[in-house]
């Protein structure tokens, strides 16, 4: 579902990512971890056709996204760190507005629905969003995912700065998401969620993926150990 | 699609207060303008008839005179009998020569306070009447009256522009902007949307608020050629304001701050509306000085005195020159009359003078053509122009009226100086055969052919800000 060809971005002679060749399928959550400035959202902004590649493809349902971005987008949501949504705006409008640019039609019934599924309380699905916290804000941005039966997810550090059970409950959302047969492709710093969610993790430095892993193989411990390990040059 | 984006994007917006504000702000700077406006419309309108409203009396009062005179029941000096046609053409019977304000007189005042709307015609040479003083500025580019068209020139802009400096750059800063484009939707489709409800809004404000204008300026729409002058004055304002958005598209597209964007949009706004004219002005004047006005009075003066003295040989030659208006030579002889001498004296007069005002003349050309090839450097002066056009207080009416005077007066004398020179007295019924002056508007085709070509040099500044916007938008960084 989420595929890219030997995509690679460099920004006045510096590469920010060497050229990448990555999978992802249906029903699989790969956790993209690294440093600050390693190139994971670098990789998230190219399937996103913000940056172009210098080089490669990048492709999500086949489609490519500097050639169809349109099409491509269809297919896709994208949670970034901060779900940065209309303050002016409800809960419930934003995600109407937010749908309806993607050519979705929903009454305020289903609207309210997407919301609870994403496990936003119904009360605060009419206030302005300005009141939101980062994880209701996030419930939002899962709403629209939901309410555009997203194939693809790209996630940037969703879940920073989330208590430890807002955090969990994004996890558990995710499952959910992947389990109806979304491909997810999400960075992120969190080496526990990573293991517990993920379905494959892969550690990029300096613009390369250097390991990736079937979490399956993997306890908790081995993974903090071999991240250190690949973190030290 | 554009129809979500434009009801969201309103939603957003009026819950700001913003654009209640702006339409308050600008609703009072309209009506303000329009009440302006018409009060100048209102002060020449009663100047002009209490000019007739003389002239009335005047005439009533001649009327009554001259059978009184005729019958020996009141006896006058010879300066002071209206039937001496000197008199009655120099002085007691002269009249008035009258521009009455254009259709849309009230929209824009523009030159019309520096330019006189109306003439006592007489016998006398021109300069004595027309008061040919040098036209302090020929676009009138910088200051003027707080009328509805200061109000589209200046105001709107910057209501536009804060509308649009952060069109873009906002949604950036605030991170929705990459929410959406994770969306189906496009850079340019979303900056389409954005500038459409914005330009629909502000649009509507400034047609509406100026059709509020007119009416309250009572503006006469059934005056022939009001609703295609009209017209034109809603396109050009259209167009002008396409312009302003055009440059806050062309400014954002470039990826900068909200905060860079504003300094860079209000420095346009600077060098467009105030730096560009200030500069031509100034330019103009030194390029093409027109002869002072001191000047111009020394030569009529010198020309007056030298003609004076050389009186009757200048009539000797006067009479050469005219040999039909010669009085018959078996007439009443003896040395020629005061009005005699000084028909010939105001003709010498006004030739001595001529080269001066030639000058004059040229320079004011000069200076008008090159404004005309230099306001493409500034949609304003373009826009100005138009307006003034439009509104009838432009050089192009004053000088159609000009013209029309100078015919009249030509008419005038052409009625009185062989009454002069045969000596004949003026009757009663000589007065209803005096010729009057009745001003022809411009034709409407002129002035919305001039205000078209304005028109379409802001369509072309449109173009040129609008293009490399365009482009710039396919580059825009949405991310870093």
């Amino acid at each position: 579902m989420l595929e890219a060809n030997a995509l690679s971005k460099s920004y006045n002679g510096t590469t920010a990512l060497h050229p990448l060749d990555l999978r992802i399928e249906p029903g699989e959550i790969f956790c993209l971890l690294g440093a600050n400035g390693a190139g994971k959202t670098t990789t998230i902004n190219l399937f996103l056709n913000f940056i172009p590649p210098s080089s490669g493809t990048a492709k999500i349902g086949g489609l490519d996204v500097v050639q169809q971005p349109l099409e491509s987008k269809r297919l896709l949501a994208y949670i970034p760190e901060q779900v940065m949504l209309y303050k002016n705006l409800t809960g419930i409008e934003n995600l109407e507005y937010f749908t309806s640019l993607a050519g979705g039609r929903h009454s305020k019934a289903e609207l309210m629905g997407f919301l609870e599924e994403a496990g936003l309380a119904r009360t605060e699905a009419d206030k302005r969003v300005g009141a939101y916290s980062k994880g209701m804000r996030q419930k939002v941005g899962i709403a629209i995912a939901i309410a555009k039966k997203a194939r693809a997810l790209l996630l940037d550090e969703p879940t920073s700065g989330l208590d430890p059970k807002a955090s969990n409950e994004f996890s558990e959302l995710l499952k959910k998401l992947s389990g109806s047969g979304a491909a997810i492709l999400m960075a992120t710093h969190d080496l526990f969620r990573a293991k517990e969610t993920g379905t494959r993790v892969g550690i990029m430095k300096h613009g390369h993926l250097v390991a990736r892993y079937s979490t399956s193989e993997l306890g908790h411990a081995d993974l903090e150990r071999i991240y250190l390990e690949h973190m030290h040059d | 699609m554009i129809r979500t984006l434009m009801r969201y994007d309103w939603r957003n917006l009026s819950a700001d207060r913003a654009p209640l504000a702006v339409a308050v702000v600008l609703g009072v700077a309209i009506a303000y303008g329009a009440f302006n406006g018409s009060e100048w419309i209102r002060f020449q309108n009663r100047a002009i008839s209490e000019a007739l409203a003389e002239e009335g009396e005047r005439f009533d009062r001649i009327r009554n005179e001259i059978p009184k005179i005729e019958s020996g029941e009141k006896t006058v000096s010879p300066f002071a009998d209206p039937r001496q046609p000197q008199s009655f053409g120099r002085n007691m019977g002269t009249r008035y020569a009258v521009m009455p304000p254009a259709p849309l007189g009230a929209l824009a005042i523009g030159q019309s306070d520096l330019y006189p709307y109306y003439f006592r015609v007489s016998t006398n040479s021109r300069e004595t009447f027309l008061n040919n003083d040098e036209v302090e500025n020929p676009v009138h580019l910088l200051t003027g009256r707080f009328d509805l068209a200061f109000v589209l020139l200046y105001l709107y802009p910057l209501v536009i522009l804060a509308f649009s400096y952060n069109l873009v750059s906002s949604e950036k800063e605030s991170g929705t902007l990459a929410l959406t484009l994770s969306q189906p939707v496009s850079l340019r489709r979303l900056v389409m949307a954005k500038v459409l409800l914005r330009a629909a809004f502000v649009a509507a404000l400034a047609v509406l608020l100026s059709a509020a204008g007119v009416i309250i300026g009572g503006t006469n729409l059934a005056a022939e050629g009001a609703w295609s002058r009209l017209l034109v004055w809603a396109a050009v304002t259209a167009m002008y304001g396409a312009f302003w958005f055009a440059l806050a598209i062309a400014v954002n597209a470039l990826g900068r701050g909200s905060a860079t964007n504003a300094m860079t949009l209000a420095g346009a706004w600077l060098l467009f509306v105030i730096v560009i004219p200030s500069v031509l002005n100034v330019a103009i004047k030194a390029l093409y000085p027109v002869p002072s006005r001191v000047e111009l009075i020394q030569a009529i003066r010198v020309a007056g005195d030298e003609s004076t003295r050389q009186g009757s040989k200048l009539l000797a030659r006067y009479l050469e020159d005219h040999p039909e208006l010669a009085p018959p030579s078996k007439g009443p002889g003896g040395p020629p009359d005061f009005g005699t001498l000084l028909v010939a004296v105001n003709e010498a007069t006004e030739r001595k003078v001529q080269p001066v005002l030639a000058e004059f003349d040229a320079q004011l050309a000069n200076q008008q053509s090159m404004v005309d090839r230099l306001r493409y450097l500034s949609p304003a002066i373009v826009a100005q122009s138009a307006f003034n056009d439009l509104a009838g207080s432009s050089a192009h009416r004053y000088k159609h009226f000009l013209a029309g005077v100078d015919e009249y007066h030509r008419q005038w004398r052409g009625f009185f100086v062989p009454r002069i020179l045969r000596k004949e007295k003026l009757n009663a019924s000589d007065l209803a055969r005096l010729p009057a002056f009745t001003f022809r508007e411009e034709p409407t085709a002129d002035v919305t052919g001039r205000a078209g070509v304005a028109f379409v040099g802001l369509l072309v500044a449109v173009v040129l800000a609008g293009i490399p916007a365009v482009m710039a938008l396919r580059r825009y960084p949405v991310a870093g």
